[in-house]
């Protein structure tokens, strides 16, 4: 199989960005990773597009964006399609991009995630998620993904004694890490005080489903980040001499039960486990290999259960690892590094593709004052669609 | 003017308020919700009963035991109420179902019983689902 390497990445600022169209923001994420890459003028060498999306037909009254933003950028003819698979589209896409590579359709192509999602109310954007659980067993019933989200932080603070304390200290962590961010939505930071145990946290930490607060959950936000890929054996590597190559060693994707009442142990995120061994398999490495890793903390408990799951803790124990802070930038294994989902924000089809380009940035050495890592090898990032029924985890390196 | 004397109302009496399993007619395993192919032994449900047998509709409901729930205070659009409840149940013959909770305190673990009722309203249409109570 062909060794793909990321060559160019861009991103835009996330947050509320329903003023713009969204074609226009993704274009502009696109741009960047020409620029990035360093081939805005030789651009027409990307062969294929593949776009990340979730919401532009319910959202934003648009469809086939694929082909509208390879014409925005001046890329025809290159090949356009586009991508959804719920909120793991961004590395699914990625995913797609990596395969056309490896089976020779393509030696260049372009990967490009955005979402618009604040264009509707905050009601209607709830709905437009919740439209991915089953129809007639679990979205009729008005349940929502921070619904299960809670009933899923319910059962394991029952099983694994997890406290209220200990989930504000991952969103406090994670704003430490979202403020040195010049593109996160939430841009500042929060002491534990102030969102746990306090009359303050009262009023501002919210109950939005019991337990889960405001701070146990990832805002709803627009923006668009985008990757430029290229077969590292292809003639077309001589234009992207600006920078070395982060390489894509692995990935893995894997599903599991649609309704979330069907699991076994409905503390078990199989798709999660297997998404992970499938990709440490094929990039020959371990857990103990990875040097940091951007999880999927759309809600935090996610960030602690996706850590266990992908090997890094033993069930129930990374509740420790964030108390004596080994995942804080500086810790044995840095966890969210951009802040995560919580802080740096959720723009659906962006987001896997977000997760990537913070990989990319770290291992090139040029994460911003303060959220640099020191000396990574192996990045992980873990996209988790639905309520972890479509997950898709990239292992990249360092050529 | 309706001439109410020659109205069939029965025809219009809303369906009956049961929620369904569907029985496996291959092996009887019983699916909540409806599958196409059957997870144990494989065989096909064909909705239209054309190309394969019907499988049963088995009335699900009865006595059930909360596995978890929460209390949602941010409800999607078409939800017009402060907060409402939900849980995960499971039935005594093992099926497992997501709906509405009753209890104001649940606890994981409390015996409840199914109704059935009106979990969403929509124009024209009501949507009939789960509902949990104390048993």
């Amino acid at each position: 199989m062909r060794k793909v390497g990321i060559v160019g990445i861009g991103h835009t600022v996330f947050g509320n960005l329903s003023e713009f169209d969204l074609v226009d923001i993704m274009s502009f994420a696109s741009a960047d990773a020409l620029d990035d890459a360093g081939i805005r003028k030789e651009r027409k060498i990307v062969d294929q597009v593949f776009v990340a999306n979730v919401g532009a037909g319910m959202l934003n009254h648009q469809t086939a964006i694929a082909s509208s933003l390879v014409s925005r950028i001046d890329l025809e003819p290159a090949m356009a399609e586009t991508v959804e698979n719920g909120p793991a589209s961004g590395a699914s896409a990625l995913k797609c991009g990596y395969t056309a590579i490896a089976a020779g359709l393509a030696d260049v192509v372009m990967v490009t995630g955005g979402e618009v999602m604040r264009a509707v109310t905050g009601w209607k954007a709830t709905d437009f998620v919740a439209t991915l659980l089953h129809p007639e067993a679990e979205y009729n019933y008005g349940l929502t993904l921070p619904a299960f989200a809670a009933m899923f932080t319910r059962l394991y603070m029952e099983r694994y004694g997890l406290t209220e304390e200990e989930l504000a200290m991952v969103a406090v962590k994670d704003h430490d890490n979202g403020i040195k961010n010049p593109y996160a939505h939430v841009p500042y930071t929060c002491t534990l005080e102030g969102i746990y145990g306090s009359s303050d946290a009262q009023v501002v930490n919210n109950l939005i489903a019991d337990p889960l607060r405001l701070y146990n959950m990832c805002p709803v936000s627009d923006g668009a980040a985008s990757l430029i890929l290229c077969a590292l054996d292809s003639a077309k590597m001589k234009h992207f001499k600006k920078k070395p190559p982060v390489v894509i060693r692995g990935i893995g994707a894997a599903t599991d039960t649609h309704c979330i009442h069907h699991r076994e142990d409905p503390l078990e995120l199989k798709a999660v486990r297997l998404s992970a061994e499938r990709a440490y398999k094929m990039a020959g490495l371990g857990p103990k290999d990875i040097s940091f890793a951007e999880l999927h903390d759309a809600f935090v408990i996610l960030e602690l259960a996706i850590s266990e799951e992908v090997g890094f803790f033993k069930k129930g124990k990374s509740r420790d690892a964030v108390v004596q802070g080994l995942t804080r930038i500086g810790g044995k294994l840095p966890i969210n590094t951009s802040g995560g989902l919580k802080a740096k924000g959720h723009p659906l089809g962006a987001t896997g593709v977000s997760q990537v380009f913070e990989l990319v940035k770290q291992l090139r050495g040029e994460a911003e004052e303060g959220r640099q890592v020191g000396n990574p090898i192996h990045g992980m990032a873990v996209n988790f669609g639905g309520f972890g029924n479509n997950v898709v985890t990239t292992i990249c390196s360092k050529e | 003017m309706i001439d109410t004397n020659v109205v069939d109302f029965e025809k219009y009496r809303p369906a009956r308020l049961e929620v369904y399993a569907y029985k496996c007619p291959e092996c009887g395993t019983l699916h909540y919700p409806a599958p196409m192919i059957c997870k144990d032994c494989s065989a096909r449900r064909d909705p239209s009963g054309v190309l394969f047998s019907s499988w049963e509709k088995v009335p699900l409901g009865g006595k059930c035991t909360l596995l978890s729930w929460t209390r949602v205070y941010a409800l999607p659009e078409g939800f017009d109420a402060r907060y409402l409840l939900f849980g995960i149940v499971e039935f005594e013959n093992g099926l497992r179902a997501s709906g509405r909770l009753l209890v104001e305190e649940p606890k994981i673990g409390m015996k409840l019983v199914s109704k059935v009722g009106v979990v969403r309203e929509k124009i024209g249409e009501d949507v009939y689902g789960f509902m949990f109570d104390r048993s």
